[in-house]
């Protein structure tokens, strides 16, 4: 495993995807729908999979002594930790927006407690979308992007939609920290879990998809 | 015991299958896996792999069953698909540095020879590298994690005379070493240099698998004038094709006495002129 998550990150991984981390910079932005800073980071996975069927990555990773599955679990991984980085990363500059002496973001949800919960459950369901198609058929990069992408920005819409339209979302969810804290740390908590558990059954369904796929 | 023993691979496609490939590879032996293309030679050799499912079929390397030792198994061979045709612009020393974590059998010092051996430069990247380089390079490293059993999809394809030649040398020396070499190709000249066995794929189904001095002199070509063919020869050619000077057919060596009896000018088969009337059943 060690030795597939290093080949992930020196021979696999796109060079954008450092780049879109710095993307978590966003944040400071006054006002903006800073879920997007996450959808970089589903971008930076795309990019690293359509890279590696043009590299051949899947051919030249079954030739290793490994087995499918170890595969599937070392590009999770990355994958994980590209998106926990992602996160941390943003975690300065939401401090640093909230400090900012101006009203909050204008056109969306601040960049608050509830607002990292919100942005795990997206990132699960992008997990889900984008590996339930990727390994199906490892050469239809495009396909999963197209349907994961779909899905992201459906949940983006509609989250956004929720803190004009919902008075719990607007009134307590879309209020500077440490306003409302335990709806915010309820969310975050939520969010993490779903995470979990989205990238959980994207990584046992993605395993036996790939386990089955003929290369 | 043999380095690789398959019994009965089978596996279907919609338009095509692997029928009953059954063989078993001798150690220290160079044997070539030949068929036109589309015959089937890369699908059973990625079915040997895994990396497509065989529907049924035993496959055992040194002794084991793939599906229970596939780790160990992996450790002991190498698998060239032409020649290295990933990650095309990485440098060669990043490949190897990442490729050899993988092996605890790694030997730095092999590996170091077989570079200078093969003149390859680290430096580079696998994109500019030669064709007969690619196939190079995959050996070393395939070398290196001391692999015993190379098996190679095509590894003379598109290279030039004198590129292929070098190659056959290269591996007549691992052959000598004691390593076993099972390469696949088209290219039938190749293995009239250096093969020592064959197996003949036609249509997914193994149609030979012996020595290939037993196999070449168990036929002669018999050519023929233009005009007819002779009622008695007709019953004793295989794969009849027109030629410049009239036509050909192959005849079992049991039979070229009454090849020639019947006008036939009979000459020793060679494994293009086999393969080539073959086709033609």
């Amino acid at each position: 495993m060690k030795n597939l998550l290093a080949k992930e990150f020196r021979l696999a991984m796109h060079p954008t995807a450092l780049l879109f981390l710095a993307l978590s910079a966003m944040l400071i932005i006054p006002n903006y729908p800073y879920y997007v800073t996450f959808f970089y980071t589903g971008l930076a996975v795309f990019f690293t999979c359509l890279g590696g069927r043009e590299n051949r990555d899947i051919y030249y990773s079954a030739m290793l002594p490994v087995r499918k599955v170890d595969i599937v679990r070392a590009r999770f991984a990355f994958v994980v930790i590209l998106e926990a980085a992602q996160l941390l990363l943003a975690v300065p500059f939401a401090l640093l927006r909230q400090s900012f002496p101006m009203p909050g973001n204008q056109v969306g949800m601040d960049a608050n407690l509830a607002f990292f919960g919100l942005s795990l459950l997206m990132l699960g369901l992008f997990n889900l979308s984008f590996f339930r198609v990727y390994y199906r058929d490892v050469n239809k990069v495009g396909k999963a992007f197209a349907v994961s992408s779909t899905v992201t920005w459906i949940y983006i819409v509609v989250a956004e939609a929720c803190d004009h339209a919902l008075p719990f979302f607007r009134d307590e969810l879309d209020t500077p920290d440490p306003a409302h804290l335990g709806a915010k740390l309820a969310v975050l908590g939520a969010g993490l879990l779903a995470f979990l558990a989205l990238t959980g059954l994207a990584y046992r369904r993605a395993a036996a998809d790939f386990e089955a796929l003929d290369l | 015991m043999s380095v690789l023993n398959v019994e009965g691979l089978c596996k279907r496609y919609p338009a095509f299958r692997l029928a009953d490939v059954s063989f078993s590879l001798g150690e220290g032996r160079i044997t070539g896996f030949i068929g036109r293309n589309g015959a089937g030679k890369t699908t059973t050799l990625k079915s040997l792999l895994n990396l497509v499912h065989p529907d049924s079929g035993k496959i055992e390397f040194f002794g084991e069953r793939f599906a229970e030792r596939e780790l160990d198994i992996k450790r002991r061979i190498g698998f060239v698909s032409g020649g290295v045709n990933y990650y095309p612009q990485k440098k060669l020393k990043l490949i190897t540095a990442v490729t050899s974590r993988f092996y605890s059998g790694w030997d730095e010092g092999a590996y170091r020879r077989y570079l200078e051996t093969f003149a390859l430069d680290e430096e580079k990247t696998p994109a500019a590298l030669s064709e007969g380089m690619k196939v190079k390079y995959a050996l070393a490293l395939a070398l290196s994690h001391g692999a015993e059993l190379l098996m190679l999809d095509e590894p003379t394809s598109g290279l030039d005379p004198v590129s292929r030649e070098d190659l056959l040398d290269v591996f007549l020396g691992l052959s000598g070493e004691g390593k076993t070499i099972l390469f696949s190709t088209h290219i039938t000249s190749d293995l009239d240099k250096c093969a020592d066995d064959i197996i003949y794929i036609k249509g997914g189904r193994i149609l030979a698998e012996e020595s290939l001095k037993g196999y070449l002199a168990s036929y002669k070509v018999a050519a023929f004038e233009p005009g007819p063919v002779p009622e008695r020869a007709a019953s004793l050619l295989i794969g009849c094709k027109s030629t410049k000077g009239g036509y050909s057919g192959l005849v079992k060596s049991s039979d070229a006495e009454k090849a020639l009896a019947a006008g036939a000018k009979v000459s020793d088969a060679d494994l293009d002129s086999v393969m080539v009337h073959m086709e033609k059943e």
